[in-house]
């Protein structure tokens, strides 16, 4: 059974959502396509860390909840950042067996 | 929060009691619960103390209420009454003596029935035999029964013995006759129906009529000896009908009128029982509170003057305002005429440490206290480990399904958290799952986010944002490759790959070193807290700055190359990618030539940050003892000063802390030892516990691989039928999925990732700045009584 192993290649439009951002260069990979997500999740999580503490109402309570909102900002933030991080520039890629290709290639595309 | 991260400032209070009020002023303080007291007797044993006498009364009461509970079978709760022990003795006795009378009227009632029976069988022994008849011995017909006259004449003494015995006993006793009287006894015997009570033991047991005829006056003396060894009950054989019916009518009456009698009897218990059941739990929790009043009284002493008492207790400084209320109320209930009053003493002693938690923080400060106590007023790991002890189990257990699964369970526990019923069980596992319920709520939460970020969901991924890998290029032989507009989590293609792990493993090693670094980094930064608290500002250079900058700049250095790497090398040049961890031994070893660096300058770089780390080894080893040594030498000098100074300073807590410094200065070998095995402990740590959080990858993909292997072989084996079989086929198959899921996924795996992550906790991310060697704030409070009631189950 022959496996194929996917390479970087930076000409072929992939899904259909993103025909408009075809022929992006590999080098600007990084920072063009990684940009949505890393803005996204970012302001999500700074959000999280930075604005919701001061919006917390006063109370025995505020400084716990205060601590707990950055320290989960921080947390999960980092634990995305290197999830992504650890993809944006793959030294490999998937291999598949052939017919999870040709079922894939029917499915999907 | 002050209270949460460092608990709070306890000071040592004198109390002034009238000996008059102290009763009462110490029952309010019982009530609130505010202070810890001191022991004031440490050299007098229990048996001298003042009060011995009181406690002995109230363990006598207790005994007694403990004997009355276990006859009830039921309590309520009543108002209060009065005369407390003199009610509870008046009321044993009279227990006793209604159940012994009762006890007494039921053996008779036995010993009656028991004749009945014997009367009863043996009558139907006579009337059978009466058919045989032997020459010599004329037997006995239907009308005329064994006459002692005519057996006289023929000289003869037949003798006859009846009684009962007990079932088991029979054919040893059978045998025992005929040895010793050698066949000059006839026995019969036959079994009672019903079963009578053994009178000793209670129980039922099953007994047997046995009739005896012998001859002889030795024989009979012989067969009286046997029956008795055996406990036969002995009845008198009637010798003629006559006789043996008129015996049988009294029994019949005595027996209706002993039935009536202990049925009266009974009545007369349950009614007494029954006012005392309404007031027994009431009676319980008074003589509780009185035994631990004067266990209080015990720990006071007197003063010179004998009329007043006084007590040392421990009070939070916030709370001393309300001990004085306490102490009014107190006084002003015993109606005495000179008030009790409160007065704050300077100490030198260490309080003990209290930390004020909720009921969303106390689970988690119970897993932290579980390691150790703080030390009072030292930085309080609980208001961190609220949210990274779940997430670092979340990053173990990783998994959307059963992160929800577990949420969900955690939701509902919290949700009727009120209910009494499940509050109150004596399961002992399920309490420790309620008490945690918050905890586990927040794992349940933080496991649903890792699982979204792995994507796995019960072993399958979710394909939300689409696969960035392009499968047309895979089929057209060229491969293609975009990250998706939308990629934020790993792509759902990976799930359906053959070298997935390769990818798995190389991210959630280098993700676990990440986390791992970054975490102890924060707990060396935690340090600064306590030592500017202690006001040790010289261990803030001398400790805390060598010891960040070796985590750093080793450890630290190696995020760093592993962040770079990441960015920098792509697929391009993925023949060329340096292995980091080669070049992470290099630079220990000092050697950059056998590969071509990661950035230019790398090796100058790489020295410089060795260097640095390698001096601030004997920088943290000797900085400390020397420094300290310095001061000791200098302060032999300033003695004087520095005593008129310690008059000045009115803050018991700057008081403790010279106390603390001068005691330091005076063992500098101490200090030197302290610190050297301080210094290895670290630095060897560093390296350990750096490794150590690998098992955050170890897990987790122990977590997905067993997840994944019950899919394939539970749940896909259901699913491939595809016939109408197929359908039913799937229930159980379901099924067996679902509960091996809970059981193993679950609660195996779950408490496997609890543990591991409670590990990280109290080991690798503690011991760069918690000690844990306090001693807990335990106030005198009624409701933290332990109360051997319910050990036996009876509240």
């Amino acid at each position: 059974m022959r496996s194929v192993r996917l390479q970087a290649d930076d000409s072929s439009p992939v899904h259909p959502y993103l025909r408009l951002f075809s022929g992006v260069r590999a080098g600007a990979m990084v920072s063009h396509s990684l940009a949505l997500p890393m803005i996204c999740f970012t302001t999500l999580w700074a959000l999280v860390g930075v604005v919701a503490p001061f919006l917390v109402p006063k109370g025995p309570n505020r400084g716990v909840i205060v601590t707990s909102l950055i320290l989960t900002a921080v947390c999960c933030y980092l634990f995305w950042l290197v999830a992504i991080l650890a993809q944006a520039n793959p030294l490999f890629g998937p291999q598949l067996k052939n017919e999870t290709i040709w079922y894939l290639r029917y499915f999907w595309e | 929060m002050d209270s949460l991260l460092r608990g709070e400032e306890l000071c040592l209070a004198q109390l002034f009691l009238q000996s008059g009020s102290a009763y009462d002023c110490i029952s309010e303080l019982g009530e609130l619960g505010l202070v810890e007291f001191r022991d004031l007797n440490p050299s007098v044993n229990a048996f001298q103390r003042k009060h011995v006498n009181e406690i002995k009364n109230c363990e006598e009461m207790e005994r007694i209420l403990g004997e009355l509970a276990s006859t009830l079978s039921f309590c309520c709760n009543h108002r209060v009454s009065v005369c407390l022990q003199e009610q509870l003795q008046r009321l044993e006795v009279e227990l006793g003596e209604v159940t012994r009378n009762k006890e007494k009227l039921q053996k008779n009632l036995l010993e009656l029935r028991e004749y009945t029976h014997m009367l009863r069988i043996t009558h139907s022994f006579v009337q059978r035999t009466s058919e045989v008849s032997y020459e010599e011995f004329p037997f006995l017909e239907k009308d005329t029964v064994m006459d002692y006259s005519s057996m006289q004449r023929l000289g003869a003494k037949l003798g006859f013995i009846s009684g009962l015995i007990q079932r088991a006993k029979i054919e040893a006793f059978e045998r025992m006759l005929w040895r010793v009287c050698k066949g000059y006894t006839i026995l019969s015997y036959a079994e009672v129906d019903e079963y009578l009570e053994d009178p000793e033991t209670g129980e039922p047991s099953k007994s047997i009529v046995f009739l005896i005829s012998y001859w002889g006056e030795q024989i009979g003396q012989k067969v009286k000896k046997i029956s008795d060894c055996y406990h036969c009950h002995l009845y008198p054989y009637p010798t003629n009908n006559d006789e043996r019916n008129d015996v049988v009518e009294g029994l019949k009456t005595r027996i209706q009128d002993l039935h009536t009698v202990l049925h009266r009897t009974e009545d007369y218990l349950r009614q007494v029982l029954m006012k005392a059941s309404e007031s027994v739990y009431t009676w319980v929790i008074q003589v509780k509170k009185i035994k631990a009043i004067y266990y209080i009284l015990n720990l006071c002493s007197l003063d010179v003057t004998n009329k007043c008492l006084i007590a040392e207790v421990w009070c939070p400084v916030n709370d001393i305002a309300n001990l004085r209320r306490a102490l009014e109320e107190g006084s002003r209930k015993s109606g005495a005429t000179v008030p009790s009053f409160v007065n704050r003493i300077p100490t030198s002693d260490t309080p003990p440490s209290l930390i004020r938690t909720n009921k969303f923080t106390s689970g988690f400060q119970g897993i932290v206290d579980a390691y150790g106590v703080g030390n009072y007023r030292e930085v309080n790991p609980a208001p961190f480990t609220i949210i990274t002890f779940p997430f670092l189990f979340a990053v173990m257990f990783g998994d959307l399904g059963h992160g929800l699964i577990m949420a969900l369970f955690a939701f509902w526990m919290v949700l009727y958290e009120n209910n009494r019923k499940l509050k109150n069980t004596r399961n002992e596992i399920w309490n420790t799952f309620f008490e945690g319920r918050y905890i586990i709520l927040m794992m349940g939460l933080f496991s649903i986010y890792t699982g979204l970020i792995y994507n796995d969901c019960f072993s399958k991924s979710l394909n939300i944002f689409g696969s960035g890998w392009s499968v047309k290029a895979i089929f057209n032989h060229y491969g293609g490759f975009k990250v998706s507009l939308y990629q934020s989590n790993l792509p759902i293609i990976w799930n359906l790959a053959t070298n997935r792990l390769t990818f798995l493993n190389s991210y959630k090693m280098k993700m676990s070193v990440i986390i791992g670094i970054i975490h102890m980094s924060f707990g060396v930064i935690l340090s600064t807290y306590n030592h500017l608290h202690f006001r040790k500002k010289h261990n803030l250079y001398l400790v805390f700055l060598p010891e960040l900058l070796f985590l750093l700049c080793l450890f630290g250095y190696l995020v760093f190359m592993i962040f770079y790497k990441w960015l920098v090398f792509s697929a391009k040049d993925s023949r060329e990618a340096p292995s980091i961890l080669i070049h992470f031994i290099n630079m220990f070893l000092m050697q950059g030539d056998g590969v071509p660096p990661l950035y230019p300058g790398q090796t100058g770089l790489q020295i410089f940050l060795v260097v640095i780390a390698v001096l601030s080894v004997p920088v943290l080893l000797l900085g400390k003892p020397i420094y300290l040594n310095w001061l000791h030498n200098g302060s032999q000098r300033l003695g004087m000063y520095r005593g008129y100074e310690r008059v000045r300073r009115n803050s018991e807590e700057e008081l403790y802390l010279m106390r603390a410094n001068d005691m330091e200065e005076g063992s500098s070998h101490n200090e030197f030892l302290h610190q050297a095995i301080h210094t290895i402990e670290y630095c060897l740590g560093c390296v350990s516990n750096t490794a150590s959080y690998l098992r955050l990858w170890a897990l987790s993909l122990a977590h997905a691989q067993l997840s994944d292997v019950l899919w394939a072989m539970v749940m896909r084996v259901g699913l491939r039928m595809d016939t109408r079989l197929g359908v039913l086929f799937l229930v159980p198959v379901f099924s067996l999925f679902a509960v091996l899921t809970v059981s193993i996924l679950l609660v195996m795996e779950g408490l496997s990732a609890f543990l591991h992550a409670l590990r990280l906790h109290w080991v690798e991310f503690q011991n760069k700045f918690y000690s844990g060697t306090g001693v807990k704030f335990s106030p005198f409070s009624f409701s933290l009584l332990p109360s051997s009631f319910e050990h036996d189950g009876l509240l």
